[in-house]
């Protein structure tokens, strides 16, 4: 009997610890406080910065308490996407331009209109071009909060060393002939966007006019119009100078560290150009270091530049339709964006700041690298680009895998440039017509 | 068996000490738990199977829509099954030969075995974290410490394992594989149940460590050798991890689980219904498998005293 | 005669030994790369051991996460992980015993739901599952990773239990009745002391499943100093900017250690079971 009544003590003991110990986050006392949540991904640095930022926030707001919630990226659309499930979507929330035609479409974005009318989100120091990205007609459903653009960063001492000059706004035929020079007299290759994404694809369509992904199909005509761009890499495995996919299993994707650029141990597991976005460059030269080469910038190599290059919409804040707070919410957007206090904690770790007035600000904070990064966004990209894509549908997802898997065939040698294009037509027009 | 009192101002407590009664307050709380915390998500997440739901707007019923869809617009759905079904043959019984056979070997407690234990067992903690599938990328790179190692024993070569689309999946499977210590355990606990005594009558009998082994060990390790089979095939054709972390199906979808399949439907293409709808099929199929493992039971495993 | 247990125990070692490091290998690498210089993690990937021992990792990555430190977090991988593996336990064996030992109208009818609630997975519950607690307004706290537990909701280890208590011969139970004892009696004296191991066993497992678990703590947990270690660790390889592995190789080897150390203190305890406490009359 003893034994049990210690058991059923100890459950009991438990289980008054765990109804106690189950905290529930803090609710505030009724009365002034303002709660808001604000959700982002990021990783340690990142993290660091944004908690100065909402640190700054509270204390030039003391009405208001914000909490912030950070997850890694993939955990990131998990959890958000569960969250909006149970209608508890946080209040101000970081987005990206892959997933926020989702959110709209389901209805889950505060029309911001009505706060820049009234002043509350002050727009006068952000270019119409990027305010206006997250507009549906009238509705204004997020804000655009830093900039990028697509940037070809390639090993500078590596084509220095063999005397090969990279200039801006590269052709396609240009790029393939510096790829096979360096091959031919180093044996290091070449990796064009190879991420599962179809980032390379999407330029290079917006380069003959189209819009890839549209809403109930592609906006690409004919099968025939893709044909080239498999055909890149067809050549590129035959003749040698393109990597193997192989390599790509092998390393943990997306990760600037793992990059053929950086990393390989041999010749043929590494590439002397890397298809990535211009807010990457410090983390890749950090990663360069170790290499000991200096990271070369250039726009991704295109037939018609003006119409190809974009500035990229790095991230976008939206705010929950359903924020109980939803002023205070969008206060600390206009904190976010405006303020020169926040500017200096952010700077350009997520991308060149949106308002011309913050990035005046911060201008003399910047490091040698990261002027490289708003230097080659605002005098290589902006003069010569056209508007970014509207956000792509929902489907596009299930398209962009099958994109990948289609590619990886190719270089595999298990299917045709030609047959790869075609399968992609039908299968991914299929895909988003539904 | 009934334990009878005449008293009848105790019939309350001789309600409670009925064997029957006494079986379902010992069941009590698996009840309780089942009807809180399971029946309501798995109810709900049927009625998801037979409905459209892009998990950010309210489910819209279509009946059985996403079923037919997987058997005849899906060649993802069969390839996937393919790879899970290969893999689950594949790695389950492995595991459980490596975890009886290293139980075995470390059946003695001593200060030494307890090292060995510990060992063997450090690679089931280490669960599924992001450290894991940089190890193992790195371990089967084409310059990777695999390589280097036959190079030690005269085999030059730099063949990408996980690159290959026949040999991706082992690199998976030999995860699992390596992992056996969770088998292992129970293996050992079960091990120690034999009683001694019988092994010491065995051994006045004269018979050797072969024979005490099929005639003793296996037959009454049968019960735990099911259990395991059980719990480590559910364990597998539900298994994600492994290909999340480290191929993500890749090469050429060789490698695709079907749990990360169905996770991809769900939080990459928010076609929930349709992901739900899948995990009901292989929930099924499961069933049908874990029945029929049951149905063989009274040939091969040791009851005990009934 | 003496000589040849003597290779044989030899061989015996030997063998165990090669075959154990190779299961610790990567182990070791994860381990030994923690002190290396982060971004020469991978540069050096196949040389085991580092040419300088360096702690920057250690320091870094306790630091945690805007201002939240490690030591929170295993705080909170400890406190999830100890009440949850309790309430396992307690529960598992409850019903267990249940199904073991008891007759009652529905018994197979509970066993088969336990088993099936095994084939649903975590990826397809998880909607669900959210909007369940949060009709219970259990999100936003540790309720959804500790409380079920304690309701016996993962079959696995009653199933395990309960395979060890039909492995204890029913004379014991007899035996007990005569003496007086109920079936509760004979449960507190009986089969808890005898299926020690299968309780060690599950004790073990639950703790390392519920410190490894970082998909409930994902969905359910918002506040980042309620995060446990599990659920921090991914935060280090974050793709947008730079990831920094030595710290989190470094983190996640001090995560390993209070599941190793809890391995090597119970393991002990799987000792022979019946044949020592035998029967005594």
């Amino acid at each position: 009997m003893k034994k049990r009544t210690l058991l059923v003590c100890l459950i009991l003991v438990a289980c008054t610890a765990l109804w106690a110990g189950g905290k529930a986050e803090a609710t505030a006392a009724a009365g002034a406080k303002a709660n808001l949540t604000v959700s982002w991904w990021g990783n340690q640095q990142r993290n660091e910065i944004t908690q100065n930022v909402i640190d700054s926030f509270m204390e030039a707001n003391p009405n208001v308490v914000i909490d912030g919630q950070f997850n890694e990226w993939a955990d990131y659309w998990n959890k958000l996407a569960t969250s909006a499930a149970g209608n508890a979507l946080p209040d101000v929330i970081q987005m990206d331009y892959k997933y926020i035609n989702q959110y709209e479409t389901n209805g889950l974005l505060l029309d911001l209109a009505p706060y820049i009318k009234d002043g509350t989100l002050d727009l006068s120091n952000i270019p119409e071009s990027v305010s206006s990205v997250a507009t549906e007609g009238d509705k204004v459903y997020g804000m655009m909060i830093a900039t990028t653009a697509p940037a070809l960063l390639y090993n500078k001492n590596l084509l220095d060393s063999i005397g090969i000059t990279v200039k801006d706004h590269m052709s396609i035929d240009e790029f393939i002939t510096i790829a096979r020079e360096v091959y031919k007299k180093t044996g290091i290759k070449t990796n064009i966007d190879y991420g599962d994404s179809e980032n390379y694809l999407d330029y290079y369509m917006r380069s003959k006019g189209h819009i890839l992904y549209t809403d109930g199909g592609l906006g690409v005509p004919s099968a025939q119009e893709f044909v080239p761009f498999f055909r890149i890499y067809e050549e590129g495995i035959k003749e040698g100078w393109m990597v193997s996919p192989s390599i790509f299993v092998e390393r943990v994707l997306r990760s600037v560290e793992q990059d053929p650029l950086v990393y390989g141990s041999s010749n043929d597991a590494r590439s002397w150009c890397a298809f990535f976005w211009a807010n990457q460059i410090p983390a890749t030269q950090k990663a360069a270091n170790a290499e000991k080469f200096e990271v070369g910038v250039t726009n991704w190599p295109s037939d018609n530049h003006k119409l190809s290059n974009y500035l990229k919409p790095s991230q976008f804040m939206v705010i929950s339709s359903k924020s109980k707070n939803p002023r205070e919410a969008v206060q600390f957007l206009n904190y976010w964006l405006n303020s020169e206090t926040a500017g200096s904690y952010l700077l350009c770790e997520r991308g060149v700041p949106v308002s011309s007035k913050v990035g005046e600000h911060i201008a003399p904070m910047l490091d040698e690298i990261n002027q490289k990064v708003v230097k080659y966004i605002n005098t290589v990209v902006a003069p010569k680009s056209s508007p970014v894509n509207p956000p792509s549908p929902i489907a596009a997802n299930e398209a962009s895998r099958l994109l990948g898997s289609l590619r990886e065939q190719v270089c595999y040698g298990k299917i045709t440039a030609e047959q790869a294009a075609q399968q992609f037509f039908t299968e991914a027009n299929k895909i988003l017509a539904k | 068996m009934q334990h009878t009192t005449t008293s009848p101002g105790l019939s309350a407590k001789k309600f409670f000490y009925r064997d029957d009664v006494a079986g379902i307050i010992f069941s009590l709380p698996f009840i309780i738990g089942f009807f809180m915390f399971i029946i309501v998500p798995m109810i709900m997440s049927l009625g998801y199977s037979l409905s459209e739901y892009n998990i950010l707007s309210p489910a819209r019923f279509i009946g059985l829509k996403n079923y037919i869809k997987i058997f005849t617009d899906d060649p993802l759905f069969y390839k996937s099954i393919a790879v899970t079904f290969y893999y689950a043959l594949v790695s389950v019984p492995l595991r459980l030969a490596f975890a009886l056979l290293v139980a075995m070997m470390l059946k003695q407690t001593t200060k030494a075995t307890g090292l060995y234990r510990a060992v063997y067992y450090l690679p089931s903690i280490i669960g599924g974290s992001v450290a894991v599938s940089i190890l193992w990328k790195r371990m089967f790179a084409s310059d990777g410490v695999l390589n280097r190692l036959l190079a030690v024993i005269g085999i030059q070569t730099d063949f990408a394992w996980l690159g290959s689309t026949h040999t991706a999946i082992w690199v998976l499977i030999i995860l699992s594989v390596w992992q056996f210590g969770s088998s292992m355990l129970i293996f050992l606990a079960s091990l120690k149940q034999i009683p001694v005594t019988l092994y010491e009558a065995s051994w006045v009998d004269g018979a050797g460590k072969w024979k005490q082994f099929t005639r003793i060990t296996l037959p009454l390790l049968t019960p735990t050798i099911f259990f395991n089979l059980v719990m480590q095939m559910i364990h597998g054709f539900l298994a994600f991890t492994q290909c999340y972390i480290i191929t993500q199906g890749k090469p050429l979808n060789s490698t695709l689980f079907y749990m990360v399949y169905t996770y991809r439907q769900s939080f990459e293409y928010f076609n929930a219904g349709y992901a739900a709808a899948l995990a009901w099929l292989m929930l099924i199929i499961i069933g049908l498998i874990t029945s029929l493992l049951f149905l063989t039971k009274r040939f091969w495993v040791f009851e005990g005293e009934e | 005669m003496l000589q040849k247990k003597n290779y044989s125990a030899v061989l015996y070692h030997i063998i165990i030994c090669l075959f154990g490091f190779v299961m610790v290998y990567p182990l070791a690498w994860m381990i030994m790369s923690s002190f290396k210089e982060s971004n020469t993690i991978f540069a050096t990937a196949n040389h085991l051991i580092p040419d300088k021992f360096i702690l920057d990792n250690y320091r870094n990555g306790w630091k945690g996460f805007a201002r939240v430190g490690f030591g929170t977090f295993f705080k909170n991988s400890f406190f999830i992980s100890t009440l949850a593996t309790a309430g396992t336990i307690a529960s598992s064996a409850m019903v267990a015993y249940g199904f073991a030992r008891c007759e009652y109208k529905g018994r197979k009818i509970l066993f088969s739901l336990m088993l099936v609630s095994m084939m649903l997975p975590a990826q397809v519950l998880m909607i669900p599952q959210y909007l369940w607690y949060q009709k219970l307004g259990w999100v936003g706290s540790f309720r959804p990773l500790i409380i079920p537990y304690y309701f016996a909701t993962q079959g696995f280890f009653v199933y395990l239990i309960y395979n060890f208590i039909k492995g204890v011969p029913r004379d014991l139970d007899e035996a007990a009745v005569i003496d007086g004892c109920s079936k509760y009696g004979i449960f507190g004296r009986i089969m808890l002391p005898l299926t020690v191991p299968a309780l060690i066993t599950s004790g073990i497992f639950s703790f390392i499943w519920r410190w490894d678990d970082f998909l409930s703590a994902l969905l359910y947990i918002n506040s980042s100093n309620m995060y446990p270690v599990s659920l921090a660790l991914k935060l280090f390889s974050d793709p947008s900017s730079s990831s920094d592995y030595g710290a989190m190789f470094a983190m996640a080897t001090l995560s390993i250690m209070p599941c190793m150390i809890i391995f090597i203190f119970l393991q002990k305890y799987l000792v022979e079971g019946i044949a020592t406490t035998g029967l005594k009359g």
